[in-house]
């Protein structure tokens, strides 16, 4: 009697149960092989950039060009400025011309798109006009190594320092190429892991900052703006929730620090 | 002697020989085990997370959110990222602002991702080894134990014997699942709460050319994907299920026929790893049970493969088992 009502349990769910799987089988197919919603096929990168009205160069301007990664971009600001309202804000202070920023920072970017996208010629028109260059990179590049042991971790970080460095002279070469004239400044890393950071990733760090002050400064009209002496004992005021991007105040003091390297160069524009 | 009281007997005959409820048993102590290191990788996550950030991120994961949440509009309105990222940008978004409304923590866990995760990572082996306990002594248990001629003399054809003997491990392996989802739904509930079912989950993922294509994610509740997940899980417990059948007949030693689909399963999930070149790899089975990752966009065995693909040639290999099943079956002379 027992098994009778077993077997009648049994034979129950297994067909409600495979009427439910048919169902999800069918369902499961279809989300994997559905075609791709036609999506616009205008290359929306080739069109945005350059509002023509202010690609010509006008001698009242100063034109501010910024380019590389998240921080580049602003990302952890609560306020969603970042670089391209504060540093404006401050160069205000130094000069009567109207400020004209463009951002081209893309979260995630390591040297090797940065390079990319400068040989695209995208931005070509934008940069020949630029007065002032701003340039974040290689967070992205130095970030992957961290999570590698110590063993691997030594070499992997000399073959990315030296992926990057030939990226970064590219990068430089392809920018002097289209505007000779502009100053370019490059901001250094910081470390936003401070607390779970070892002497030896403390080395490797400095280093790399090392390596790239000396490479950029090859190249005569360049500011290399270090940025882990203004952060390395204030991450809780200025890194922002989520442990690695500065906040709106982070990009507030690094502003800051950039407009008054700056100052002298601004008034003589 | 009509098919459904076939299947009735040979139902009955598997709750007696108590298979099913060594299923069950394996099923309580895995998922049991399953839900406490879960529970405990979770707590430990959150740690290193509060030690990594300083501040006790884990509580303060709103405003994290929220933050993330503000990058990621600014990341749609910029004109420099092409539309293919966007698309997931979009379904991240409503994720993160489903998280926010709800209050839901996304470092927690829940029983409806626990119970999905845990068919994820079961449908390439640890389900199939379950179907194998009740499919691969079917008929070859028959045979060893000599009550096959007492099946036989009856005056039924043998095809009526063995289709109920086929279509009861396709009731069984509906049992299997339907077992292994309110076992984790139970005991995982009891870790982390019974909740998350309307949680969206993006799916729609496609590997073109090696890359992945992201143009068509798209967001769907929790219990949907979980029900896409274990059909999916089905299906390759029919696959596995018609291969050991076959392999049962032919062989008519139990224990052969266990050792025989087991070592192909086990070295099936090595296979990719040292003939990844090799195209023909494509075409087994074994590589091809990893449907769910389709779903999640996770991973792709080897270059070219697809859903259909994959469904087709585990489809062509149940076709095959089931014929070379009937055909030997009712072909064979039978000794005894």
């Amino acid at each position: 009697m027992l098994k009778k009502s077993m077997w009648y349990s049994i034979l129950a769910i297994a067909c409600a149960g495979f009427i439910l799987l048919a169902s999800g089988f069918y369902k499961a197919i279809m989300v994997t092989t559905m075609d791709s919603p036609q999506s616009s096929s205008a290359d929306p990168i080739t069109q945005t950039p350059e509002d023509s009205t202010h690609s010509s160069k006008s001698p009242n301007t100063i034109q501010l060009l910024i380019l590389g990664d998240s921080v580049a971009k602003g990302t952890g600001d609560e306020k969603s400025k970042g670089f391209s309202s504060y540093l404006p804000e401050n160069f205000k202070n130094n000069t009567s011309k109207e400020i004209l920023v463009q951002n081209a920072g893309i979260d995630g970017l390591e040297s090797i798109g940065l390079l990319e996208q400068l040989q695209s010629q995208r931005l070509e028109k934008v940069i020949i006009n630029s007065d002032v260059i701003f340039i974040s990179i290689g967070g992205n590049d130095i970030r992957r190594i961290l999570s590698l042991n110590t063993l691997e971790k030594d070499d992997e970080f000399n073959v990315r320092l030296h992926s990057y460095q030939s990226n970064l002279k590219l990068i430089f070469k392809e920018l002097r190429r289209t505007n000779p004239n502009s100053i370019i400044v490059f901001l250094g890393l910081y470390n936003p892991y401070e607390r779970a950071t070892s002497l030896e990733d403390a080395r490797l760090l400095n280093t790399w900052n090392y390596n790239t002050q000396q490479l950029i400064e090859e190249d005569r009209n360049t500011l290399f703006i270090p940025t882990h002496d203004l952060l390395k004992y204030n991450l809780a005021r200025y890194i922002a929730q989520d442990g690695l991007h500065p906040n709106s105040a982070g990009y507030q003091a690094l502003s800051n620090r950039i407009s008054k390297s700056v100052e002298s160069f601004l008034t003589g524009l | 002697m009509k098919l459904f009281s076939l299947i009735e007997n040979e139902v009955i005959k598997m709750i007696s020989k108590k298979r099913l409820m060594f299923v069950f048993a394996i099923l309580v102590v895995l998922i049991s085990v399953f839900a406490y290191g879960q529970n405990h990788t979770t707590e430990r996550t959150k740690a290193q997370l509060t030690q990594r950030m300083g501040i006790a991120a884990t509580d303060d994961w709103r405003k994290l959110a929220d933050q993330q949440l503000i990058d990621m509009k600014n990341r749609l309105d910029n004109p420099y990222r092409d539309e293919k990222d966007k698309s997931s940008l979009r379904v991240r978004i409503e994720q993160l602002q489903y998280n926010l409304d709800n209050n839901i923590n996304p470092l927690e866990q829940s029983a409806a991702k626990f119970t999905t995760r845990f068919m994820e990572q079961s449908i390439f082996l640890f389900l199939p080894l379950l179907v194998i306990m009740l499919a691969a002594d079917m008929v070859s248990g028959e045979s060893s134990s000599g009550t096959i001629k007492l099946l036989l003399v009856r005056n039924v054809p043998r095809w009526k014997i063995l289709l109920s003997k086929y279509l009861t491990l396709m009731i069984l392996e509906v049992i299997i699942l339907f077992f292994a989802f309110v076992l984790s739904v139970l005991i995982s509930g009891f870790f982390f709460g019974f909740g998350g079912w309307l949680a969206p989950v993006a799916t729609g993922f496609k590997v073109i050319a090696g890359k992945l294509d992201t143009s068509t994610v798209l967001n769907v509740p929790q219990w949907h994907y979980t029900l896409m997940v274990y059909s999916l899980a089905y299906f390759v417990a029919i696959v596995i299920g018609s291969i050991s059948f076959m392999i049962s007949i032919l062989v008519k030693s139990t224990a052969a026929s266990i050792g025989i689909i087991m070592s192909t399963l086990v070295a099936g999930n090595f296979i990719s790893y040292f003939l990844s070149d090799w195209k023909i790899t494509r075409y087994m089975f074994m590589v091809n049970l990893r449907l769910t990752d389709y779903l999640s966009g996770s991973f792709q065995p080897i270059e070219g493969m697809t859903m259909l693909f994959s469904i087709s040639v585990l489809l062509g290999w149940t076709i095959a088992s089931i014929l070379v099943s009937f055909l030997y079956f009712t072909n064979q002379d039978i000794l005894v």
